[in-house]
């Protein structure tokens, strides 16, 4: 089971971070706010696959834990704790050398959800349910 | 009368003109300046700042400083925050815009200058002394001064609470000769 949804863990977190990318970029063109500096393309493809990885080994061990309630929960705690994740960029302090930080939170909530989005569409691409 | 009139224009000329040596020369306020404040719970920048300034090194005395902050251009770093200090709360940006601070008397004094002068903030007008020292460079020079304000004098904010009274002001302001 690890091998497989670390597979789409990958695979998830390598689509979001490209959509995440893009995203980005069509932020930039409309608003004119650049936050390269502090969302860089790097940090944006290492931070989705970071979450691609940790939702592969949550998946697994719950999935171990809770057989055939573990997805469910798995489900339920992913969509949780990317809502969870959105005061991190709402707290966030940026260096007071860039402007228009309220636009930041606007750049980045919708990249919390990319990797959850992505892990549900491919997932019967990966696993099949019980 | 009229053979007072040439005499006495005379006179008042060259009054007029020993008066423009006494003045200070004028710099010019350069980019890479920077106006910033902190203290244990709140710090930030203003990034929009302008004035007059007028500074002889051997004749502090002729000095004028005249200048203003936008404080709309407040920047913590973070959005809600900045909302935060703009609002009636705190700094009331909508009804004072500026922050204003002229000069009435420049001394050398303490390991550089002092001026005293009158700061308004927030609608409140307060005698204020800031001791700078002034650095030349290739390009003109920089001021560079830190003072310390309690935000009460200023009715900013309300007495107490977390964020604590005294703020400390950082402020290096780059010029060239105008």
């Amino acid at each position: 089971m690890l091998k497989k949804s670390l597979a789409l863990g990958l695979v998830s977190g390598l689509l979001a971070g490209i959509a995440g990318i893009i995203y980005a970029h069509l932020y930039y063109t409309i608003n004119e706010a650049d936050f390269s500096k502090v969302a860089s393309t790097i940090n944006i493809l290492a931070a989705s696959l970071f979450g691609g990885v940790l939702a592969a080994i949550g998946y697994t061990l719950l999935d171990k834990w809770l057989k055939t309630r573990g997805e469910i929960v798995f489900n339920l705690v992913f969509t949780l704790i990317s809502f969870i994740s959105l005061l991190a960029p709402i707290a966030v302090r940026l260096p007071r050398n860039i402007d228009t930080p309220e636009l930041f939170p606007g750049m980045v909530i919708p990249m919390h959800f990319f990797p959850a989005l992505a892990w549900f569409t491919l997932k019967p691409l990966f696993i099949k349910s019980k | 009368m009229n053979k007072l009139f040439y005499p006495i224009a005379a006179v008042l000329i060259l009054a007029a003109s020993a008066f423009t040596f006494l003045s200070a020369p004028g710099w010019q306020i350069a980019d890479g300046y920077s106006i910033s404040f902190t203290n244990d719970e709140a710090s930030g920048i203003f990034k929009d700042f302008k004035g007059t300034v007028l500074f002889d090194e051997q004749n502090p005395a002729a000095g004028k400083f005249d200048v203003v902050i936008d404080v709309t251009s407040i920047n913590t770093g973070n959005g809600l925050q900045n909302k935060h200090a703009k609002s009636d709360e705190w700094f009331d940006a909508a009804k004072y815009p500026q922050i204003h601070f002229v000069s009435r008397s420049m001394a050398r004094g303490g390991n550089g200058y002092q001026v005293t002068g009158d700061l308004e903030m927030h609608g409140v007008k307060k005698p204020t002394t800031i001791p700078f020292t002034f650095k030349k460079t290739a390009q003109g020079g920089v001021f560079t001064g830190s003072f310390t304000v309690n935000r009460s004098d200023f009715g900013i904010g309300k007495p107490g609470g977390e964020v604590p009274e005294p703020v400390k002001l950082d402020i290096s302001v780059p010029v060239t000769k105008s």
